[in-house]
Parts: structure tokens; sequence; C-alpha cells
């Protein structure tokens, strides 16, 4: 290696000395301004073509992926980190969540994530007017090694919950990284009970939207001079616009077979671009699901008769959809954001009932991002994509694994938040000159 | 440790004739006895004329399914004792731990079942201190939600046993991750919910079969946003001071039921003693026996917890508050055993070992309400950390249940990045012996000691790893669940024949 004396070099501590590693992260915050960065000496798990490549390294710059190899150069000023073997990933994905339209589930003035019932608006409703970027959340998840989630509004008493976009969690104003990523929608259950109780309500009510928005979309104005129905905005029906056009995702929620077998028939007759959100029985309709394209976002936990709707839950779900050539993601609690940081578990409980280990990763990263057509850009740890990298300290899918760093868009990221400094607050209980509210700022 | 054990058992098999031992100290809701009041073929004895409320007028049905001798080896050994054996053994006998040690020094009877668990773990069965399980079953629908009487902030008088519906799927998930006694309690939506009842996780057609035989009754009571949100808009709490005011008004109540009953206990007493030796004296005019005071099931509850038979468990998220609870707890001389979810523990962790109160927390929950904002991964290795402290982890949660291991591994991974570095087989007691020491059950199960009950599991690798399963559970030494048997694996009635599931490897494999 040359240029050694340019470089400032950075020695992630040895896995045993947690102290050692947290004061490495923070020096690994510093030269975030920095626009080079080479980590070496790494286990790349890239979800990508390469595969996973011992003893490799990764080189960041102007916030993308720059080199991925073995023993890749330092360019000239290049901040030098060796991983000391540790493992790297793609910036984990987040499909579906409430990050930063939700700080606190239950109270009312934190939380936007949805309407009350008798709200008129549905599709219309766009997550990004309530994001906030500085939620708490954002950076406790971040430290778990989320980089970027889909942020969903959930449904009020209407069928659709509104605009989904996908951010990244750096917690910058400008952490956009697609708006009208997709839309989402209530089926099985969850779309009778906002239906007059009855499935039978809910498909013929989404089946009624979707062609008020292709009616509305093929002739605004003359759609707007005709005598209509007056239970749908015009606002709405625009929303739904790309969905019926086929561009945007629409996510719909479906757990029992024969609510799947009727998202696969609405696939189908409207031209949609679907996802199964939920999908208990999925497993038991894998190869239709393969067949019609349509991708997983899988709770890896379901393995109970939570409703009806559920009878057919296992811990084998991921691994035979996947089995079946089925895309898929994990979601958790129901997309309420404050342990999204917890999927790398959901994926290593399904791994442990069969997923094979990278589908398992894969399902973390490039999955979500083909999702939602963000896949040129992110999932994967691949020239010219985002530099969204995760330093682990073991396995990432084990539950005593924990990131030491995390870059997104090439920065390194802080790994404090309210949570680490709460800690740090009342780690020692013992009585100083002061209170504790003194505490924990330096 | 066995005395101890046999001492309990005898006390709790107590009936009859045998309650007046106990004596005038019982309370209501006391150790035996019954209101069977001799039916008297011979003369009554005086004790028996005492009337004294039933104690366990729904007894635990519940016997050890049949087990063969079987000697465990190779493996890991954590004894929930804080031990670490490896290469060791366990050796079960009629249904009890029977020999802990080195492989070599252990050996098997004969005939024993042997089993080479080389590279596995062997564990305590797990112990779930805080579960609705049966009281909000799967399915969930307005038919099963059983768990919370939300009519009144003081519920005292409901037992949770009486809403355990024993076809819930979820005792069969709870069983494939390894939990072997769990206790279940009413919701936290009252100031005092009711009673709890604790369970060995067999499959049983009625609740009584599930029943752990002479395990205590736990009372439910909870702090904060969850009563006062409940009853804000319909008479109060809708404070927390509220709150305080509610405990303490019924704490005060039940202290003067307690006492009416120990009056009549000591009136009726000295009227029997005094009636035997007026016999010989003929012609007194006839006096009347003491009148026992009226049954209140909500006032016998309270009147027990305060007199230390019934365990109190407190749901409390804040910091301030429980120590004011144990503050109100000093002034009318009762004990709190155990604060469940303590999202803030950590910040009077010191308090909590002082008082000797156990914590029983979630390794990661919170946001999902204010008085759950502050919460912290290292919650439980900071609670640990404390000298005497008593950290347990709990689940309520139908999910969580499944998989309190990987709970305790996340504390421990998040504990050793602070330097509060927990060994397996100190971990191991968060989820084993400390949960069954708060539920006053240590005596029975919880670790793998001789003469305990033979709930064990075996791991396929270590437990604290997301990839551990559990591959055999035995119940008081009787193979409940084995992965690689679908007949060891069971399956609820509402589950049996439901299209889907028959594909399925049973208990939601």
């Amino acid at each position: 290696m040359n240029g050694a004396s340019t470089m400032k070099k950075f020695l992630l501590a040895g896995a045993a000395l947690a102290i050692g590693a947290l004061s490495s992260a923070a020096a690994l915050a510093q030269p975030a301004a920095s626009q080079t960065i080479l980590i070496q000496n790494a286990r790349l798990i890239t979800s990508g073509p390469q595969g996973v490549i011992e003893n490799g390294d990764v080189l960041l710059r102007d916030g993308v992926i720059a080199g991925v190899g073995v023993d890749l150069a330092a360019p000239e000023g290049a901040n030098v980190i060796d991983a000391a073997g540790r493992t790297i990933t793609a910036g984990f994905i987040a499909p579906f969540s409430q990050l930063g339209i939700e700080e606190i589930s239950l109270d009312r003035e934190a939380n936007d994530a949805s309407p009350d019932p008798g709200f008129p608006l549905s599709a219309a409703l766009d997550s990004l007017d309530a994001y906030n970027p500085t939620s708490s959340v954002i950076a406790v998840e971040r430290a778990g090694g989320i980089t970027r989630a889909l942020i969903s509004p959930q449904a009020g008493d209407k069928l659709f919950a509104g605009k989904a976009a996908v951010i990244d969690l750096s917690g910058r104003v400008a952490s956009v990284t697609k708006a009208n990523a997709a839309q989402l929608a209530m089926a099985g259950y969850s779309g009778a009970a906002r239906s007059g109780d009855t499935r039978m309500g809910a498909w013929a009510m989404l089946r009624e939207y979707l062609s008020e928005a292709a009616s509305y979309a093929a002739n605004p104005r003359d759609y707007l001079l005709r005598k209509r129905e007056d239970r749908f905005f015009i606002s709405d029906l625009e929303a739904l616009g790309p969905v019926v056009a086929g561009r945007e995702p629409l996510i719909i929620s479906a757990n029992s077979a024969a609510d799947i077998r009727n998202v696969i028939r609405l696939k189908s007759d409207y031209s949609l671009n679907v996802i199964i959100l939920g999908g208990s029985e999925a497993w038991r309709v894998a190869r239709e699901l393969a067949a019609a394209n349509i991708p997983v976002i899988l709770d890896a936990m379901q393995n109970l008769p939570t409703q009806f709707e559920d009878l057919g839950s296992t811990m084998a779900n991921a691994a035979r959809l996947q089995a079946a050539g089925v895309t898929i993601a994990f979601f958790n609690d129901g997309g309420t954001p404050h342990n999204m940081r917890l999927l790398p578990q959901y994926a290593g409980n399904a791994v442990a009932h069969g997923l094979p280990y990278d589908a398992a990763i894969a399902a973390l990263t490039i999955n979500p991002a083909k999702m939602f057509g963000v896949d040129a850009k992110l999932g994967s740890v691949e020239i010219g994509k985002a530099g969204d990298i995760v330093v682990w300290d073991g396995d990432p899918l084990e539950v005593t694994t924990r990131p030491v760093a995390v870059f997104i868009d090439g920065r390194a990221m802080s790994m404090e938040n309210r949570q680490t400094k709460l800690r740090d607050r009342y780690k020692d209980l013992s009585k100083g000159d002061l209170p504790f509210a003194y505490r924990g700022e330096e | 440790m066995a005395v101890a054990a046999i001492a309990m058992l005898a006390a709790c098999g107590k009936k009859g004739a045998e309650s007046a031992d106990h004596g005038t100290d019982a309370a209501p809701g006391a150790e035996t006895s019954a209101v069977e009041v001799a039916a008297a073929e011979e003369p009554a004895k005086p004790a028996d004329l005492i009337v004294r409320p039933p104690k366990d007028p729904f007894p635990s049905t519940y016997e050890p399914y049949p087990s063969k001798a079987t000697l465990i080896t190779g493996a890991t050994v954590l004894t929930g004792t804080g031990e670490r054996i490896e290469n060791g053994a366990v050796l079960i006998v009629d249904g009890k731990i029977s020999a802990v040690g080195p492989a070599a020094s252990v050996s098997a009877p004969e005939g024993a079942t042997q089993i080479d668990a080389k590279g596995k773990y062997v564990t305590p069965g797990i112990i779930d201190i805080h579960s609705h399980l049966g009281v909000y079953p799967s399915p969930s629908t307005e038919s099963t939600s059983d768990g919370n009487e939300a009519v009144s902030p003081n519920t005292a008088q409901v037992w949770a046993e009486h809403s355990v519906w024993p076809q819930d799927a979820g005792f069969t998930r709870a069983l494939a991750g390894g939990i072997t006694s769990l206790q279940i309690l009413p919701g936290s939506a009252n100031l005092f919910g009711g009673r709890s009842v604790i369970l060995k996780n067999v499959p049983s057609r009625t609740v009584q079969g599930m029943k752990f035989p002479g395990a205590p009754y736990g009372l439910k009571m909870a702090c904060g946003e969850n009563p006062k949100r409940v009853y804000g808009l319909t008479g109060g709490p809708s404070t927390r001071m509220a709150n305080f005011s509610g405990y303490r008004a019924a704490w005060i109540e039940a202290a003067a039921y307690k006492k009416k009953w120990e009056d009549y206990w000591a009136d009726a007493e000295k009227f029997y003693a005094d009636e035997k030796n007026d016999s010989d004296k003929k012609g007194d005019e006839e006096k009347k026996p003491p009148e026992p005071p009226t049954r209140d099931l909500k006032l016998e509850t309270l009147a027990g917890a305060l007199n230390g038979d019934i365990i109190v468990n407190m749901h409390c998220y804040r910091a301030d508050e429980m120590v004011q609870v144990l503050d109100m707890a000093k002034e009318f001389g009762y004990k709190v055993a155990t604060f469940h979810h303590a999202v803030e523990a950590y910040k009077i962790a010191d308090y909590l070992a002082k008082n000797n109160v156990c914590a029983a927390m979630w390794a990661d929950w919170w946001g999902f309400k204010l008085e759950a904002y502050d919460g912290v991964r290292e919650n439980i290795s900071l609670v640990d950390a404390q000298p005497n402290s008593c950290a347990i982890v709990h689940s309520d949660s139908e999910v969580g249940i499944q998989r309190l291991n990987q709970e305790a591994a996340k504390a421990m991974a998040d504990g050793a990045h602070i330097g509060h570095k927990a060994t397996e087989e100190h971990a191991i007691e968060w989820l084993t012996s400390n949960p069954a020491k708060a539920m006053g059950i240590a005596d029975k199960t919880g670790s793998l000691e001789p003469g305990k009950m033979a709930d064990v599991v075996i791991w396929n690798r270590t437990p604290f790893s997301v990839y551990a399963l559990a591959e055999k559970v035995y119940i008081d030494g009787a193979l409940m669940f084995d992965r690689d048997d679908p007949k060891r694996s069971p399956r609820t009635d509402f589950e049996i024949g439901q299209p889907g599931n028959g594909f399925t490897g049973g208990a939601g494999q």
C-alpha cells in the first residue's frame, strides 16, 4: 500500500473490546466531511453478482461505492479503515414502516401515521407531508444497521392508506430517496373491516376505486364534467393514477390464500404492480405468486392463527416462498418504527427455519430495493451504488451482533442517539455533585 | 432445598381438619382450609366450626405425564444456578432431576434412555413471568378477548384462570420455544387487574389440568398510562395522582377486611375454647358462636396480598412511579415482588436491588407510548449489574414468549458493549431461576438441581443465538415436545383439521 503518509488510518477495535469499538466508531464519525474512505480487510457480503468476498475492500468516494474487490489501492488522501476481518453488508432496507411519521405510537400529537375514522381523504395522503427527518427513532434504527426505509401511512377507515416514500436514515433534511414510491391498500380482513365487514365489500370497493382512478386518468376533464359518484375524492383518484398505470407499486395487505388469489386476479385485471404485505398463508400460493411475479413482504415470526385468515401460518413461510422463486422481504411489528433494527433477527429466524442465508441477506437489501424500483442505486455493495454500508461486529443476522459503523451515501453516521445518551447518563448511579440532569452531554 | 419443597407441598396439600394448624394468623385467601365445615358424622371438632374461606377452590389436577429414566450426556449444561458444565450430564428419574454433573460422574440406571447431546446445550425449562396466553388467545377475536375486565379500576375479584382458554395455540408455540412454566396475568387496564395463575405448559382439556401444583397466586396491578387512559372519561382515575389514591383507598379497605376476619377467628377460637372448658358445667345459658364476616372476593385477594400469600406483580414503566410504589408498599406493609415492563428500571436499579424487588423486562421494546419512550437496550444488563439484583426477561407477547432465549442474548450482548459482561450461565438465570424466585416456585423448578421438577430443554446449540432451536422439551421428565417427532408436537382443538395447518410441522413450525 502506498501513500501511507497522506492517509489517516483508523482501526476498528477488536470485537471483544466493546469500549474500543465505540470509540473507533466515534473516530469513524470524524472523517464524515471527507469524500474518500477505503475500508479494508472485510468479509464483504455484497448482495450483488460478486457474492461474498473474503478479505475484501470497499472504496467510498463522493457518496457512492467506487470500488469493490481485493487489495484495492488507496487513493491519495483517502481515510483508510481496517475492518479487521469484520463483515460488511449493504445497508439494510426496511420495506414497510412508519419511520419519521410516528414518534410515539399511543400519543396523538406524536403519531401522524394514520387519520382518525371519518376523515375523508385516503390515497391522497402523503407520508412525506408528515415526515420528520429528525425523529429520534431514526438515529436509533440507524444504529441497528437500517439505512433506508419505505415510509408508509397506515390506513384509517378507508381502504387506501396513502403515498409511501423511500427515505434514508441520515437524519438530513434532504433524506428523501424517492417520493411516491408506493401506495398501500387493505384487503383481507383489514379490508373487510373497512368495507361493511365483509370481504365482498373490500374487493368490490377496491375494484371500484381502481376503475374510477383509471377512468379519471384517461380523461380528467371529461371525468370532472360527468355526473359521478360523490364518494370518490378527486385527489384520491389522482393519487391512484400512477398505480392503475402500473408505474407505482400497490402494496396490498392480505394474508389468507383465498385473499392472495384475489390479489393475483386483481393484478392481472388492472395490470397493476402489486406487492403483498403480510402474506401469512402466502406459502400455500407460492407457485402462483412466483408466476405472477408478485413479491411478498412478510413477518417472519408470524406462526400463530392470529385471525382466521392466518390459519396456515408457519415459520417455514419465508423458506417456502423463496424456494418457489418469490421475491421476499421482511417487516415487523406491523410497521411501527421503533424496532426495525430487529429485522436482522427476523431474517435470522427465517434462516433457522430453512431460508438459505444469502436469501435472507437479499431479503434485507436487494429485494426491497427491487420492489420499489431503487435497485439501480441501492441494495448491494456494487460500484456506482450509493455508499450505504454497514460494518458488523459478527454475523449480521445474529442477535448478539451490532453494527460498529454505518455509512449512508458514503458518510460515516453517528452511532449515538437518545438511547445511548440515556444509557450513559444512568450507567453509573452513584451520587454525584449535581443531579443526573447534568450528566451525559459532554 | 428438598426439605423446603416437601414442607411447601405438604402445606399446600392440607385439607379440612388439619387447617386448624394455621390458627389465627391465617388471613382470607390464605393457606389451605375449606369452608367445607365438617359434614359432621362424628362430633365436629371446634376448629372445624370456624369458617375459613377456601384457599384453593379450583385445585390443580395436573399430574406429570409418564416419563422414562433419561440420561442426557455430552452437552454444555447451564444449570440455572450460575454454573456451567462442559461435557455435562443431566439424569432424569421419576420426573425429577436426579443428578447433574460432569458426564463421567453420572451413570445411567438400568434401562434408562440415553441421549447423546454432544455439541448441544441443556438448560432448565424457560419460565415466562408475564404472559397473556389463554386470556388473549389466538385467534384474537371479540369472542376470545378475555384479559381485561375493563369496567372498573379495581377488579381484584377476578381470577385470570377463569378466562384462560386451554385451546390457545400460543401455548404450543411457546412449548416449541422451551417454555415449561408461565404466569398468566390479567391485563393492565385496571389499578388492580385481578389474580394471576401459574401454569405448567402442558396441553390440557381444562385449566385445572395446567395449573402448577402448589404455586402461589399473584395479584396484577398497573401504574401509569393504562388505567388513566381507560377510565379518564368514565369517572377516573384520569390522573396519576388518582391512580395512587385509588390504590391506597383499596389497601385501607383491605386492611380493615383482613382485620375483621382475624378478629372473628380470634373470637371464634376463644369461644370454642371456652365452650370446651365450660362443657362440664351444666345449666349455663346457650352462648351463640361469633358470626363470620361476609366474604368479599375483591378484598379477599387484596388481603391475601397484604399478608404475603398472594404475590404482587406491578406493571410500571417509569422510574419515579416505581419508587413511589415502593413507598406505598411500606405504608401498607406489603411487598412488591416484581415490577413488570420496567422500561426505566435502569434509572433506579439501585433502589430495586436495595428493596429486593425483581424487574421483568424486554430486551428492546420501546416507544409505543410516552412512558416507554426512554427505553434503552442495556436496561436488563444495568439492572443485573447491581449487587443482589433480580433481572428477569419477560415477553408479554405470544410471539416473544417463543424466543425468550433470544431476548436474553440481545440483553447480554448489549451489556457486554458497555462493560457488563454476563456469562451464558449467568444470563440463563434471567429466564429460569429468577422468574421462578419471583413467582414463588423456585423450590420446585427453575434450575437443574437434584429433587426439582425435571423441566428441561435440549437446544441444538447455545440458546443465546438466533439460530438456536429447542429440540426436546421435558416437563416433569415427560418429553412434551420433540422437533424431530411430529407425534411429540401438540396441536390444539382449534387448529386440528384446518386447511393449511396439516402441512405445517405442528406447533407452528
